[in-house]
This record gives C-alpha cells, structure tokens and sequence, in this order.
C-alpha cells in the first residue's frame, strides 16, 4: 500500500473517518483528527509503514493531502 | 443542627442497564427474575490458568453502538456508561435536544476505571517503548472517565463528577445525585456505576487475596450468595445508571415517576483495609442514616436488595446487621448470582433492579441459593421471584476500605 492507501485505510479503520470525507483539501480536524489523535496516528503510520516520523512536524491544521506529502517524504522509494 | 428533617424524595424517572445478564433493563429484568441460572459467566482467555479463571462479561458489540470514532475515546467502562445513559435518558422521555444541559448533572461510580487499558499501555511500554504508550492514558483510565463521557455524549453540562468508593461507588454516586438534586444545583441527574475490571493483574490479586470464588469446574455455580456452599464473589462488568430528577421538574413536565429516591446513608468501618467491621457496625450506621433520612421505620421495609456478595464473611456480616436494624419480615435477595459482583457498578445496577422491584411488586430470586446458610437470621428469597406487597426497599453496599452506603426507595 502507498502512503496515501495507509492514513486513509487508518483514518477509516482506526477513527471512524467515513471514507467519503476524505480528499487531499481535507483539514485533519474536521475529521476528528485533534492534536492527541494526531499524535496515535502517527504511530499507527510509523509501524504500518515501517518509518520514522518523529521529526515530522504535524499540526491537525494539515490537510490529508499534506499529511500524504509528509508521509511519503520518508518513505523510502 | 437540630430541627425535623424532611425527606426529599428524587424522581426515579428512568433506567439504563448493560449487564452479564441482559443488555437493556428489559433484558436484565427478565434474566434476573425468571433465568435460575446465569448465562453470562464462562471461563475468560485473559485469566487462563487462574485460580478462579472466569468472569461475567455482558454480549454486546459496542463498536456497533457507538461506532469507532466515539467507542476510541473510552475505555469498556465508559462505554457501558454511555450505552446504559443512552437508555436512561430515552427511558426518562428526556431528550439532550430540550433539556437545558446546564442543569443536567452526571454521577458515576467505578473501583477502578480504566484498568485494563492501564494493562495494555503498561504491556506496550515494556514491550515496544515509551514512544509507543498512547496519549490518551490519562483520560481513557481515569474513574471520572464514564462521567465526562456520559457528558459528553449526551450534552450535560452540569456538575459532574466519578465516585470512586470500590464496592460501594453506585450506591455513593445515586447518594450524591440525591443530595445535588436536593441541593437545587442541578434539576435531573443521571447516576450509578460503571465497571469493566476484564485484567487479569487485578483478577491476579483478587486471587492472592483469596476473596474469589475457585469453583472452576462450574462457574455458573460459583457465585451463590446466602449459600452454605459459597467460597467468593466472581466479578462481572456491566453498568446501571438511573435518571433522578426534583420532584416539581419531573411533575412539571408530567414524566412517569417509577419509584423515589428517598434516604441516603454512607459510613466508614475505620477497621481495615479490606475486612468489614466483623460486627457490621459500619453498614448499621450507613442504613440507620439512610433510614432517617427517609424518615422511615423499620417496619416501613419490605424489601432488601443487599450487597450479598457471596464471601464467608460479607453474607453473613450482612445478613446479622440487616435483621438487628429492620427485622426478620423484609425479602432479601442478592442479583449477583445473575450479574457477578460488579465492584462499582453493582449499587447502579442493583438500585435500578430494586426499583423495578417496586414497581413490579416482585422480589427477584436469588440464584444458585440452594441450602441457605443456616447462620443467617433473615428472609431471602430463592428459587423463583416472590409476589410481595410492598412500598419501601433498601440497597445496601459495602466497600473495600470500609465504605458503607444505603438507600431507602419508595413506590
């Protein structure tokens, strides 16, 4: 799975994010997604994807789209 | 202070359970006035090799009724709470659509919380590192977990608080929602307990402790209240939850009253730390001022739900105190044959199951009772419901530490 494939597989499975909210423009909190949520998500990606996003700076402010970026940014290609 | 006391009676206007026997009150009520042997018990993956290996857990998808995006932000405990308050609050005719939240207050009891997702960050901790411990611990194990929960779900925005008396914080919580409605700080209030203890440390424990049943060749017979053969209570998970409201504001907007929430009494054995007051005196005092509070008499009780956990001790501590302050004519039952001891739920669960009580005019049996311990100087009820005449119950509670509550509870 891609990166994108991963958080929104997450978002659905984990958060109870209805998959049809969900486009790049999306801001995370009016997903539900706040700062603490932010943060288990992080981890969840991290061990899906087998990365490391410590250093990743994330605010709920991002967009899915952004989120994506940051995440595919680490991964190794 | 001096002076007459007047009683205040609180509006018992709903009920909402989720227990080892039923999930709903309907279901509950049933299971625990017509089943004679309990269905929700069985042995549990999580206490393998136990001393006492089995719990009461109740059969309910609670993804399915909250959905993930809810269910994530609690632990089971507080899940049960919501799912019991969703009940209530529907039962009561009440809806968060027309109520003024501000005076909506939420009390809810549990002994220890959130545990099991204690259980679980601790275990990713040791096993995978600090990083991987969840942010949410704090506000997932905390007993006032269920309360801002229920808040949260339903919008009540009044006083809100967890109580937290080990076995005795149902009864507490119903205690304190009495005294905030009389009070005049809230006008409707939804109280009782909440408890999801599936942890195989605090099981662990319990066993050392040698408080638990071991009857691991037959745990539906395990826990038997008031029976010569009992050796401990068997926990269970479940909650009970019951909307009270003021007097004038149920009559006002003409809500059928169920039963009332009449006298409340809490003591404190000062004894030990887990042994009750050998003499019982503690669980006296805590009935005696319950019972003033009510301003009724002993002859005015037809029946007793009791704590009636089945330990040794409890029963028969219990059973002497409760026939030297009311008598030998009351009808006694335990439910937790039905529910398993439910730690902080058990004063929720067993006061909505003494209302229906009321209501019905039928005293549960109390199941697994088959030779009643002869030591035991009061009426209790066995085999199948008892049909009764009756316009006044107590619910008595006792908890580790020596937390004592009663409740008086009239038609």
């Amino acid at each position: 799975m891609n990166a994108a494939e991963v958080v929104n597989a997450l978002l659905v499975q984990r958060f109870g994010v209805s998959s049809g909210d969900v486009t790049d423009e999306t801001p995370l909190r009016s997903l539900r997604i706040d700062s603490l949520a932010l943060e288990e998500l992080r981890v969840l990606i991290e061990d899906q994807l087998d990365i490391d996003l410590e250093d990743v700076p994330l605010t709920s402010r991002d967009t899915v789209g952004q989120l994506v970026a940051a995440v595919d940014g680490m991964v190794p290609a | 202070m001096t002076g007459a006391h007047q009683p205040f009676s609180a509006a018992v206007t709903g009920l909402g359970m989720v227990t080892a026997a039923g999930v709903g009150t309907k279901a509950t009520w049933h299971a625990v006035t017509h089943e004679t042997r309990p269905g929700g018990v069985a042995h549990h993956e999580e206490l393998a090799d136990l001393p006492c290996d089995f719990m009461y857990t109740a059969d309910l998808d609670t993804t399915e009724l909250l959905g993930v995006a809810t269910q994530r932000l609690m632990d089971r405990f507080s899940q049960l709470a919501v799912i019991a308050a969703r009940e209530a609050v529907a039962d009561a005719g009440l809806s968060p659509d027309d109520w003024d939240g501000s005076r909506v207050a939420v009390v809810i009891g549990s002994a220890h919380g959130g545990l099991p997702f204690y259980d679980q960050q601790h275990a990713a901790m040791l096993e995978r590192g600090a990083r991987r411990v969840s942010p949410k611990l704090a506000p997932l194990t905390v007993v006032n977990g269920a309360a801002s929960s229920v808040c949260m779900d339903l919008g009540a925005q009044g006083p809100s608080l967890g109580v937290a008396t080990a076995c005795s914080s149902g009864t507490v919580a119903l205690g304190t929602a009495h005294q905030l409605l009389r009070a005049g700080v809230c006008d409707i209030a939804i109280a009782g307990g909440a408890e999801s203890p599936i942890s195989r440390l605090l099981i662990a424990s319990a066993c050392r402790m040698k408080a638990v049943s071991t009857r691991r060749e037959d745990p539906a017979a395990a826990c038997r209240p008031f029976d010569a053969a009992r050796d401990g209570f068997v926990v269970g998970e479940g909650a009970g939850l019951l909307v009270l409201e003021r007097p004038e504001h149920a009559a006002a907007r003409r809500a059928p009253v169920r039963a009332h929430l009449r006298g409340y009494g809490a003591s404190s054995d000062a004894f030990a730390a887990v042994a009750p007051d050998p003499d019982g005196n503690g669980i006296e005092r805590a009935l005696r001022s319950a019972m003033a509070d009510a301003g009724v008499q002993a002859g005015d009780i037809g029946h007793v739900n009791a704590h009636g956990t089945s330990t040794v001790m409890n029963d028969l501590i219990e059973a002497t105190m409760l026939e030297r302050v009311i008598g030998a004519h009351p009808l006694v039952t335990s439910t937790k044959a039905m529910t398993g001891h439910t730690l902080g739920a058990a004063g929720g669960i067993e006061t909505a199951l003494t209302v229906l009580a009321l209501e019905e005019q039928l005293v549960p049996p109390t199941a697994n009772l088959d030779v009643p311990d002869p030591r035991l100087p009061v009426q209790i009820v066995r085999e199948e419901p008892r049909r009764a005449s009756f316009d006044c119950a107590v619910k008595t509670s006792l908890g580790f530490g020596g937390h004592n509550a009663a409740l008086v509870l009239t038609r």
